[in-house]
């Protein structure tokens, strides 16, 4: 244990010397101080509660449960007395719905309320099954129904009948709404519908919102360099937690941390095997698997450094300027070690192979360019499987893909579970659906990351018994 | 109990032979020295006996455990030749770390370093960063090192390289000092003179096979030559010398030294009672002697200026220092 110890000090010695640490570390300072000049300012109740309601018309089938959202025409949702009731709120929500029309003998077209009202329908649309979904992907364009990546499902609204939209009750109603303050602002309501002095289609509903302004839906007067740009008048706080976190840290700022990363570390074992260095290290009494594997852990503490300094300093940033002290975000500290861990050991195998770091250098990111391309590769001919669209496709093709993401680590399932994790710890349902993440199933734990380890150990199992055979 | 015992030690490197059948004993408490050219494969003798390198067939034993043992080198401190250390540690957080590997406690830490820094005359500068120190310096530190956890056996391999003349007596002093109290040390080098003043065995490796081996003394003596002077003014009498069989020649133009030699079965005892006899009286007589120097090149005479030149052919001879 000592000796453990001794190296991962050493480690760190080595990782600390040098200005490219201090550099990132002052990057990351940077990205700290401009996270913590940003200001999050809630929307007033009023106005907060009627853009939240103003979200109702879209609607997530089989009662919140589906993968698709659905734009329907559900009316237009109005909220008002918004007054203060404990930690949340109190408010009339009403919804003036248009009644469902229906064909005169002259061939016109009146409202007629005995077909129903575009609120009972949405109600109905609610509880019933998606319909045809389609999938829009990032760039816009739209596919047929399921799609590798983070595509959208958008399921095309079904015409509820007039037995059905009948068949709605006020319990229903009640629901839907309680469903839609949780998917649309992420916040815990209960709903009370008012009859009298309303009448059909338009409805009245008392509702007591629980969980103040901070919840993820509510929106956010959003400022940047204390105050001097405005981002946003009315994001919702959720929203633009996620795009810092998300599309900002886990997607660039990881991706460039790995880089340094890589960079840096190539030169760690290179440099500890080098002849005149070697000989001192392995004529002390240590083992010298002990010794590569102690280093290369040592090497590790690298990326954990840096990730923790960067994500823990955004995370606390982000926490104390908007009151969303939500601990998910800090998963990707190890999350990014791991990953590191997996492309480290690609590194110390090369380099001891090779004594070259910039062998190692070049391998280590070529390998993370492989993983990367494969683990879209996978998604690809998933999609392809699971839409029936193999086509022309050979066969062959399918299997080279599935035989590499059986055997290599799992690097953007990792990447997968931290995006749908920080997805689920700041957006609302509504919003996991709307980027597109609520289409993408948590790849299994212990497929990604023990696929992952067993690399790992099968890559430092080759750097080690070279090293044991090599004569320095 | 020998120290280090190696038995018909044989390594190869490809086609090339750096050891060839290599049989020594270092005995406790002895500075054994091992001499020879660039390439003659010492320092492979030594990171054979420390498990940096593997034998190829024959025997090393260090410590009476096969050569390599990892707990036998908490035993044992080593100077590498050509040591490269870290740049970003101090030569106080170097050793700190080295004594973490060696087991040393972190008390016996913070009290050895400084001690040891200072013995080797480095400590004012402890806490800065090697990259910042010079050669000298950095194989002070390197000795400092192999000496930290006050280990049994200390190999040193060319630890004056880099030295000026003042550390390289302060080095030998040290070394004196080390076998006083019981070390043992296995010391490769090349500066001839400082090995016979230090070493109590010496052994002379030439392209992978021991050659010479022994003491100083043993390997110094020229048996059968002598230097003889009489009192100013008399005059040697070179006629009945020759006349007693002894080759004989004046060493100075005034003929005041001469040398004799011996025959075989001869001794100097018959010349020396035939000058008494004559009143002559004598006051200068001595064994000759050789230096180290001229053993070792006597041994290597003949051979290429350095053996470390890797050779093509299937039938290689020699051997090369990794």
């Amino acid at each position: 244990m000592t000796q453990f110890l001794a190296i991962l000090r050493d480690s760190f010695r080595e990782a600390v010397d040098g200005f490219v640490i201090y550099a990132m570390l002052g990057l990351s300072a940077l990205t700290i101080l401009i996270v913590g000049s940003m200001s999050f300012t809630p929307v007033a109740p009023q106005e907060a509660m009627g853009k939240i309601a103003s979200r109702f018309s879209i609607i997530v089938p089989e009662r919140g449960r589906s993968r698709s959202v659905s734009f329907g025409t559900s009316g237009e949702f109005k909220a008002s007395d918004v007054t203060t009731a404990g930690s949340g709120y109190k408010l009339r929500l009403t919804v003036t719905g248009h009644a469902e029309k229906k064909s005169t003998d002259d061939g016109k077209t009146v409202p007629d309320l005995t077909n129903g009202d575009s609120f009972r329908s949405a109600v109905a649309q609610w509880i019933g099954k998606s319909g045809q979904s389609m999938s829009i992907d990032p760039s816009g364009k739209a596919s047929k129904k399921g799609g590798g990546g983070k595509n959208v499902e958008v399921s095309m609204p079904t015409q509820p009948t007039a037995e059905e939209q009948r068949a709605v009750t006020t319990a229903q109603m009640e629901e839907f709404l309680v469903n839609q303050f949780a998917m649309q602002g992420g916040m815990t309501a209960t709903v009370k519908r008012i009859t009298d002095g309303v009448a059909e289609p338009t409805y009245a509903f008392d509702v007591t919102t629980a969980g103040g302004s901070g919840v993820r839906g509510w929106p956010h007067k959003v400022e940047i360099f204390f105050g001097a740009v405005n981002i946003s008048d009315e994001a919702p706080l959720g929203m633009v937690l996620w795009g810092i976190e998300d599309q900002i840290i886990n997607g660039m700022g990881a991706g460039v941390a790995l880089l340094i990363s890589i960079i840096m570390t190539a030169f760690f074992v290179p440099n500890m095997i080098r002849k005149g260095s070697v000989d001192l290290l392995i004529s002390k009494p240590i083992g010298r698997t002990p010794l590569l594997v102690y280093k290369y852990i040592g090497g590790l503490t690298f990326i954990f450094l840096v990730s923790t300094v960067t994500v823990g300093g955004i995370w606390l940033a982000i926490a104390l300027r908007s009151g969303f002290w939500d601990p998910t975000f800090l998963v990707l500290i190890p999350v990014l070690t791991f990953t590191f861990a997996i492309l480290y050991s690609i590194s110390v195998m090369v380099g001891v192979l090779t004594r070259s770091p910039i062998v190692a250098m070049l391998a280590t990111m070529g390998s993370m360019f492989f993983f990367w391309i494969a683990g879209f590769a996978k998604r690809w001919a998933d999609s392809k499987r699971n839409d029936n669209e193999v086509g022309s496709t050979p066969e062959w093709l399918f299997m080279v893909i599935d035989t590499i993401n059986t055997i290599m680590p799992r690097y953007k399932d990792l990447d997968t579970i931290t995006s749908k994790l920080i997805a689920d710890g700041t957006l609302t349902p509504a919003e996991t659906r709307m980027v597109g993440l609520a289409s993408l199933e948590y790849p299994s734990g212990i497929e990604t990351f023990g696929v992952s380890l067993a690399f790992i150990a099968v890559m430092l199992a080759i750097a080690c018994w070279k090293f044991k055979r090599r004569d320095s | 109990m020998s120290v280090i015992e190696t038995r018909e030690l044989r390594k190869t490197y490809g086609r090339i032979q750096a050891l060839k059948g290599v049989s020594l004993r270092v005995e406790k408490g002895q500075i054994y020295g091992l001499l020879g050219q660039n390439g003659a494969g010492k320092t492979t003798l030594i990171k054979i006996l420390l498990g940096i390198t593997q034998l190829t067939d024959g025997d090393a034993r260090l410590l009476d455990a096969p050569a390599g043992n990892t707990a036998v080198r908490a035993r044992v401190g080593y100077l590498p030749e050509d040591h490269q250390f870290p740049g970003y540690h101090s030569a106080y957080s170097l050793m700190d770390f080295y004594g973490q590997l060696y087991g040393v406690s972190r008390g016996d830490r913070r009290q050895k370093i400084p001690a040891t820094l200072e013995l080797v005359g480095i400590a004012g500068r402890m806490h800065s960063k090697i990259k910042t120190y010079s050669k000298g310096m950095k194989q002070r530190l390197g000795i400092a090192q192999a000496l930290l956890h006050d280990p049994d056996v200390i190999f040193l391999d060319e630890p004056t390289d880099g030295v000026d003349p003042v550390g390289r007596k302060e080095i030998r002093a040290l070394m004196a000092t080390l076998k006083d109290r019981g070390h043992t040390i296995f010391l490769n080098s090349h500066l001839l003179g400082e090995v016979e003043l230090i070493c109590d065995r010496v052994a002379i490796l030439q392209r992978g096979e021991l050659v010479r081996e022994g003491t100083i003394a043993e390997l110094t003596a020229q048996k059968g030559v002598f230097e003889l002077g009489l009192a100013p003014s008399q005059a040697f009498p070179e006629h009945e010398a020759k006349a007693l069989g002894y080759p004989v020649r004046a060493l100075n133009p005034t003929a005041t030294l001469w040398e004799v030699g011996l025959t075989d079965g001869q001794t100097i005892d018959p010349l020396v009672r035939m000058l008494v006899e004559k009143g002559l009286s004598l006051r200068h007589l001595v064994e000759k002697k050789v230096t180290l120097e001229d053993v070792f090149m006597s041994v290597v005479e003949g051979a290429e200026p350095g053996t470390d030149r890797r050779e093509r052919k299937a039938t290689a001879v020699g051997g090369s220092d990794r």
